[in-house]
């Protein structure tokens, strides 16, 4: 394939998706500077890749290219903000049943845009990883999973424990704010 | 009442991943199970929260304006480009240029015809990339377990991925690479103070012994088996090459 042929890939396949690659970077590295490198260097190794996209989704092919810069980017320039997660462990995470859902129902009909705001960006990167491609992106546990090369299991546990956080985050009394929220923390 | 539904399962519940004999059971529970029904409205009320005001970052314009011009041909025809060399030919460096173009075209066009022998230079090509520290790997891994499955979901084929039962082999990784206008599976070895990049890809054409070439000094070979065509390249002394190459193709490859 020609440079010729991969450019014109890129513009049909990647270009459009450009938004949903800003959006994933920003919300990765919640910052705009540092998005934007980010999505440069991820559509660079998009176009070089481009001739061995054959799937039917190309936003999930770009968001994963744009996903693994973020991480490699995010292993380079903030060493210690990135957490391995123990999966193993998730699953028996589940969050009990709140007692008092009536108020979080009011509470969330009350948030305002930049309590949400907060709230999302104040997760664990892999749990915010999962809200933003499921909710704000819209794709399904599958599509997820290959993004973000995990069992579907561990979409689910993940999805299951962001809500819980955001849950936790927005909830009338939150917990004291000192305390980072830490995925494999027993918060639960 | 039976047992409480599955936490991950109310969330697949709202996410609309269920089957639908899944779907239909949680929907008769909910009728009767307010607890339940609780739970899947708060969802539902995270999800619309999450949909409607968390923020949907847009590309800046800038951006917008560098990535669309990625995406448009060049100014110059790669043709043309020969011409603009014209005004250099008069100075040394020109000269000089200008014969290492010759040179090298020549010996495109007339000391390396053969397909196999392109082949070469972009298997020696991307083995030399991949050693410069640029990217060597894309999957790292001691565990073929790891690098199969990955390497499988991005390519049209499963490359046989193998620890090679040598000593002093390590087994790094495994990356996307691409050879001969097709994507392959590059499978990178440690052999002492050695990288090896074996590639593979799918070939319909019959198995064939291993055949050695040196180049540059590096040592390579390519043969097939079983449908798979197989490029091993390294800077290894030939004789324990021809051990890793042995020991590859003995493993399945």
């Amino acid at each position: 394939m020609s440079h010729h042929d991969h450019q014109r890939r890129f513009e049909q396949l990647a270009l459009p998706h450009l938004d949903a690659a800003f959006n994933l970077a920003r919300w990765l590295t919640r910052n705009d500077h540092d998005a934007q490198d980010v999505v440069q260097d991820a559509m660079l190794r998009a176009l070089r890749h481009i001739g061995g996209f054959r799937g039917d989704n190309a936003r999930a092919w770009l968001l994963q290219v744009v996903r693994n810069t973020c991480y490699s980017w995010l292993k380079d320039n903030r060493p210690g903000e990135q957490v391995s997660l123990d999966d193993e462990g998730e699953a028996g995470l589940a969050l009990a049943a709140p007692a008092a859902d009536e108020p979080l129902a009011t509470v969330l009909r009350r948030a305002d845009r930049r309590q949400i705001n907060q709230a999302l960006a104040g997760l664990p990167i892999a749990y915010r990883e999962v809200l933003v491609l499921r909710e704000l992106e819209d794709l399904s546990y599958a599509d997820i999973a290959r993004l973000a090369d995990i069992p579907v299991g561990t979409v689910m546990s993940r999805l299951s424990r962001a809500r819980g956080l955001m849950r936790l985050a927005l909830s009338p009394c939150p917990p004291p704010p000192a305390a980072p929220p830490e995925p494999s923390g027993g918060r639960a | 009442m039976t047992s409480p539904v599955d936490t991950t399962r109310i969330h697949a519940f709202i996410d609309g991943e269920l089957d639908l004999a899944s779907r239909l059971e949680i929907e008769a529970r909910l009728a009767r199970d307010p607890d339940l029904r609780a739970q899947v409205d708060s969802l539902r009320a995270l999800r619309s929260a999450l949909r409607e005001q968390a923020d949907y970052h847009q590309a800046p314009d800038a951006l917008r304006q560098r990535m669309a011009a990625l995406a448009s041909p060049p100014p110059t025809a790669p043709a043309r480009r020969w011409l603009s060399w014209r005004p250099l030919a008069g100075s040394l460096a020109g000269s000089l240029a200008l014969a290492a173009v010759m040179t090298l075209a020549l010996h495109f066009a007339l000391l390396r015809p053969s397909a196999d022998d392109r082949l070469l230079d972009e298997v020696v090509a991307s083995h030399v990339r991949s050693t410069l520290g640029e990217h060597l790997v894309d999957v790292a891994s001691s565990d073929h377990h790891t690098v199969k499955p990955w390497l499988s979901s991005r390519l049209d084929f499963s490359p046989p991925v193998h620890e090679l039962p040598l000593p002093g082999s390590v087994f790094v990784g495994g990356r996307l690479d691409y050879l001969d206008g097709r994507p392959v599976a590059a499978l990178v070895y440690r052999q002492g103070q050695h990288l090896v990049n074996a590639f593979v890809w799918r070939d319909s054409g019959g198995d064939s012994a291993p055949r050695f070439v040196a180049e540059r000094g590096y040592q390579a070979a390519h043969w097939s088996r079983a449908g798979m065509a197989h490029w091993v390249i390294s800077d290894l002394d030939p004789h324990e090459f021809r051990k890793v190459v042995a020991a590859i193709d003995a493993a399945g490859g």
